[in-house]
């Protein structure tokens, strides 16, 4: 016998001793789903399945998936191997996107409201009863002003088909979602360096800061950066610091968490700028040469903004701020990530501006491991396009935020009450403002309530989301697995072009948007006489897309749209390694990304016929095309002057500061010890509406607690479960309370996507109040164990605009948080018109033109106020 | 529905009977007449009815036959004009079976709760082999929507007919057998549990009878043709155990021993159809 002793000391010892060995013993296991990605079989007939690429069309990250089609229909959704961002893997919310195609409260008809708005009485009418019915309305309005006209969309990944419609139709009444999505972010990084969002080389870097982003569960790419983030951690043993209210599943990620007092992340971020100015860590050779102002001009700048001084407004220690700003600074390299921490306030664009400055100011822009160009594609619209409208639309681009090139839709509502800009017919596209927007249905449900505001509201959707419930028309969409479109996003360092394509026909009588709305011009000009209907002269979308992508240069040389329906993708940079989930070339290396765009230096082609100017700009034809720098003409930075504007003088025109600075927010200083700030955030499993709906999201996550401090919950006596009241200046809810230590103190947190009221009987949970009616009849539906929806907060959420870049504040909100009283019951929401009113004109005041710009600005005393500058017309996009 | 729990409850399949054979020209009778009734009511559910369609039903003629098999519309039927008649069935038929929130009368939704599943594709799959397709009606329907489950056995009992015409015997049952599997696989899994939940939802007395007739006419195809299948759709009311009561000894064949005219009550409240008598 052995007379070995195994103590878990020895083995511990035994087995840091032989972590050689260990490692090059034969590894026989592997992951089997990247074994098997791009294939699938029955598993009783292993009979393999028909795979049909995609991408995702769940949220919009647009990951590369796999249809797996049997028998006609979907039984399995798959990474696609071949997609160079996100390689193979698709998150719960991709995985479940079946569910839409074959949802029983699905609308496979058009719909003709026959009873009050909302009371839900519909009648099933022909396609071409609708078309006839809403190309009469829209004739009326087109005879009254096109501009009467009105699209407003959400998710729109139509690659223009919206666009041309409403400029066949001659309105330049468009309106978006992204004043409630990140507009503050856009408009902080547009004018500074030319795109609206960073690549962040996660993999390859050594040091992240994550300002106020989940990166790991929601925020733009969550998939593809979650997988960059994580190899960044294990194969380059980066670093990752989180600035969050709450401790996010990417904060508890983290090496730290710092949690931060909401809406002062700006601030923050430029003492860590202080800093690193102050101790002479920036990257001075950078700034000189590829900004449009000076070291010196910078550390004057930042001078005042110590971290004693962010350490007041944010909570966060001066001496961690100084930590975090010399390892920032002495990593090389390190990155950024920011979402709607920074961006969603009052002054978002400057946290935004504040934040990126980071990686500026230390020259990690366009490195390996650093803070990249967003990488994308784009593709040429089919022929002819239509001229557009003649005059501009207040709504679309209202003149009190000239600098808000992506809108300020949330303060649609307050703007046709107040009769800025009158309407005949809304179209509604992807959206669900009733649910999505601040003031929800106190708000935009009224609005569309309102026979006299909105005479008729068109909903193009699938599905019966609360705003669809209001509207008089119901246009049944097709959900994303049915339809065709282009796509592309800057999701890695490898740019892509990629599709949608149907993996089975259309259910019931649901039309494709490009479709139905080729079959509405087509009935307003049937013989082409009004000049519309040239524009529309496709024989299906699949004609439609092979104009798109037929002569893309490379694509078409590889097969145009053929191409990308076999593969879902172009180009296929290489093969997906199964054992290290990496896209390799030929010899088994990782593919390389290319870094430095900036530095691209013009060829003899380009420089022909351009001129120079004294500060180095080269322009051609009258735009600017390049940068001179040390001799050399490079393509430099896709702004104005081809440099990163530290300086926006665009902003100064206006009154704003065009250096990077912060403004705290007045009613946060004003704010009594019992009052806190309610910010919401995202589940992985959940988007912001659409996903209540999906049964296997549904089932996982259906609740929302809200998040509560446990010395808060202390103070009010509350502990986890209980109910809480919740109560801002324009309602109160009341929910319950989810006690921890993972938020910040003066900080309430609940997460969007649950209470709804509408988008069927999964997402209401109406099955469980009317059994009678088919609820409980349903065999899926029976299978509801859970009796909870959970409080959607929007309600008593005010409008707050950010003067610049017109983002809704949604983390501004002061609430009053008090134990439930006794005849407060789980669930009871309440939103006052009147007092959202007054909240939007509130907001209003911090507008350029309104009386509080000048006070929260006094450095810029010398601006000669509104009326000095030129009326813009056409919003201020970049 | 009492009786449901009880047929579900058995446990053995049913020998086959040892009838005499009905002659060519009774059986040839039985299926026009089953062929109609199919067809009548597939009229009630594959679409909203048309003004046609309820002027058909609505003439004293047809409301008197209808009447012989318990089927009486009430005053919301009989009253409005044909035009509000229209209008108004139009919007229950939407409530109930197309906006969202309701339940579509579309065997894939009522057996898995979901569109296209497997008795869509199987039905697919079964009206191409038979030489159908469906085609657009009024509005497109789907394959496994109970209409045209309806109209499928129609067009098979008028195959039946055809078969019966030119003295096939053989295949007349050939097509007999398609019949009794496609109710076996299709319509008797989910018709009477579904047509329970009509029953209930309706607001309107039309959807209430011809759910009602459905059910019982289901109901009698399916003792018609000693076939013993559970409705698995989740509308058929439930009843605990303890409150069945047996009404008869459930060790007894029911059907392999009747002879005709000998056939088992009828549970209380059901409609008789009027099939010729002794046919079977």
């Amino acid at each position: 016998m052995s007379d070995t002793k195994f103590t878990r000391r020895t083995f511990l010892k035994v087995s840091a001793g032989t972590t050689a060995a260990a490692a090059a013993a034969p590894r026989l296991l592997q992951a089997m789903e990247n074994e098997l990605g791009g294939k699938d079989v029955n598993p009783v007939t292993l009979a393999e399945r028909k795979a049909i690429p995609i991408n995702c069309h769940v949220c919009n990250i647009q990951d590369g998936a796999i249809a797996f089609v049997e028998n006609g229909r979907v039984v399995k959704l798959e990474g696609n191997p071949e997609h160079v961002s996100t390689r193979g893997r698709l998150c719960a919310k991709g995985n479940s996107g079946m569910w839409y195609s074959y949802d029983p409260d699905r609308i496979l008809y058009p719909l003709k409201r026959v009873g009050a708005r909302g009371e839900g009485k519909w009648k099933r009418i022909t396609w071409d009863e609708a078309l006839a019915e809403v190309a009469k309305k829209l004739d009326a309005a087109l005879k009254e002003d096109p501009n009467t006209i009105m699209m407003k969309y959400g998710r729109n990944r139509t690659g223009g088909t919206l666009d041309r419609f409403m400029k066949t139709l001659g309105s330049a009444t468009v309106v978006n979602h992204t004043s409630v999505c990140e507009s503050s972010k856009k408009i902080g990084m547009e004018p500074t360096w030319g795109p609206d969002i960073e690549t962040p080389d996660f993999a390859n870097t050594k040091y992240v800061l994550n300002i106020g982003s989940n990166i790991l569960e929601a925020a733009y790419f969550h998939n593809p950066l979650s997988q960059r983030i994580t190899e960044g951690r294990v194969d380059n043993q980066m670093k990752i610091v989180t600035f969050d209210v709450r401790l996010s599943n990417t904060a508890g990620f983290s090496d730290e968490w710092i949690p931060v007092f909401p809406g002062t992340d700006g601030a923050v971020a430029l003492a860590l700028g202080h800093v690193i100015l102050r101790e002479d860590l920036q990257d001075s050779e950078f700034i000189n040469t590829w900004t449009n102002v000076t070291v010196d001009e910078l550390k004057a700048h930042y001078k005042d903004f110590t971290p004693e001084w962010a350490a007041k407004i944010s909570g966060v220690p001066a001496a961690t701020i100084e930590r975090i700003a010399r390892e920032f600074a002495l990593a090389k390299p390190a990155t950024l990530f920011t979402y709607r921490g920074p961006a969603k306030h009052l002054y978002g664009s400057y946290n935004e501006k504040a934040c990126m400055m980071l990686p500026i100011m230390t020259g990690n822009i366009e490195t390996r491991g650093g803070y990249c160009l967003p990488r994308g594609m784009g593709w040429p619209q089919p022929g002819p396009t239509p001229p557009g409208a003649k005059h501009a639309s207040y709504l679309s681009t209202p003149p009190d935020y000239p600098l808000a090139g992506h809108k300020v839709s949330h303060l649609v509502p307050f703007w046709i009450a107040e009769g800025k800009q009158k309407i005949n017919v809304y179209f509604t596209y992807q959206d669900n403002a009733v649910y999505t927007n601040p003031g929800a249905q106190a708000v935009w449900g009224k609005l569309f309530r309102d026979e006299k505001l909105l005479p008729y509201i068109v909903s193009m959707s699938s599905h019966m989301g609360e705003e669809t419930a209001l509207a008089d028309i119901i246009l049944p969409d097709c959900p994303y697995l049915e339809r065709w479109e282009p796509e592309s996003m800057p999701n890695s360092l490898w740019p892509w072009l990629g599709i949608r394509q149907p993996v089975h026909a259309s259910l019931g009588e649901s039309r494709e948007n490009r479709i139905l709305l080729r079959d509405l011009v087509h009935k307003l000009d049937p013989d082409g006489k009004r000049g519309m209907k040239q524009y529309w002269n496709f024989k299906d979308a699949e004609d439609y897309m092979r104009q798109h992508f037929d002569n893309v240069p490379g694509l078409k040389e590889a097969g145009g749209l053929d191409f990308l329906k076999k593969h879902g993708v172009w180009p296929i940079y290489g093969k997906l390694d199964p054992k290290t989930g990496k896209v390799t070339d030929k010899t088994g290396r990782e593919i390389k990304a290319e870094y430095g765009l900036h530095k691209k230096e013009l060829g003899t082609a380009d420089m022909a016929g351009a001129v120079v100017d004294k500060s180095g700009v080269i322009s051609k034809n009258g735009k600017a095309i390049g940068i001179k720098r040390n001799g050399r003409n490079y393509a430099g930075f896709p702004t104005g002057n081809r440099l990163i504007n530290v300086r926006v003088d665009e902003w100064a025109q206006y009154g704003f500061n065009p250096m990077p600075t912060f403004k705290r927010i007045p009613w946060h200083e004003t704010m009594k010890e019992d009052e806190m700030i309610l910010t919401t955030f995202k589940l992985n499993v959940h988007k912001q509406s659409r996903t209540a709906a999906v049964k296997w999201l549904a089932e996982i996550a259906h609740s929302n607690p809200a998040w509560i401090n446990a010395q808060t919950a202390k103070r009010l006596g509350v502990k986890t479960g209980d109910l809480v009241r919740v109560e801002s200046k324009v309602g109160h809810l009341v929910t319950k309370a989810y006690v921890t230590e993972g938020i910040q103190p003066k900080v309430i947190a609940i997460a969007t996507a649950f209470g709804h009221w509408e988008y069927g009987r999964l997402a209401s949970l109406r099955l469980k109040d009317k059994p009678a009616f088919g609820g409980q009849e349903d065999p899926d539906l029976n299978n509801v164990w859970w009796d909870d929806k959970g409080v959607h907060p929007n309600a008593i959420i005010p409008v707050v605009a950010d003067p610049i870049g017109g983002s809704q504040g949604w983390m501004d909100t002061v609430v009053k948080v008090t134990r439930a009283g006794p005849n407060d019951k789980y669930g009871d929401i309440q939103g006052n018109w009147e007092k959202h009113v007054e909240a939007y004109k509130e907001t209003m005041r911090y507008a350029y033109t309104g009386d509080m710009h000048r006070k929260m600005h006094p450095e810029m005393a010398s601006w000669a106020g509104p009326a000095s500058v030129k009326p813009k017309s056409g919003g201020g996009g970049h | 529905m009492l009786n449901d729990l009880l047929l579900d409850d058995r446990p053995e399949p049913v020998p086959a009977r040892a009838d005499p054979a009905p002659s060519p020209e009774e059986l040839r009778h039985e299926c026009v007449a089953r062929a109609g009734l199919c067809r009548l009511l597939a009229g009630a559910f594959v679409e909203e009815p048309s003004l046609e369609f309820l002027a058909t039903l609505r003439s004293p003629a047809t409301l008197a036959a209808l009447a012989e098999a318990g089927v009486r519309f009430g005053d919301d039927f009989l009253v409005p004009d044909a035009d509000a008649l229209v209008e108004a069935l139009a919007c229950e038929f939407t409530t109930m079976f197309v906006a969202s929130g309701g339940f579509p009368p579309v065997e894939s939704v009522r057996l898995t709760g979901r569109y296209h599943q497997a008795p869509h594709f199987d039905l697919k799959e079964l009206y191409r082999r038979a030489g159908f397709v469906v085609r657009k009606g009024r509005f497109q329907v789907l394959e496994d929507h109970l209409g045209v489950e309806l109209l499928f056995v129609a067009e098979l009992l008028d195959r039946s007919v055809m078969a019966l015409d030119r003295g096939d015997m053989a295949g007349y049952r050939a097509i007999d057998r398609d019949i009794r599997r496609f109710w076996t696989l299709h319509l008797a899994r989910w018709v009477r549990g579904y047509c329970r939940l009509v029953q209930r939802a309706s607001e309107h007395s039309f959807y209430r009878e011809m759910a009602r007739f459905l059910a019982a006419f289901a109901e009698e195809e399916l003792v018609a043709m000693r076939l013993r299948v559970d409705d698995l759709d989740q509308g058929r009311e439930v009843v605990p155990k303890s409150e069945v009561q047996v009404a008869f000894n459930p060790d007894e064949p029911v059907c392999n021993a009747c002879g005709p005219g000998d056939r088992p009550a009828m549970p209380p409240g059901a409609i008789p159809i009027a099939v010729q008598p002794g046919t079977r």
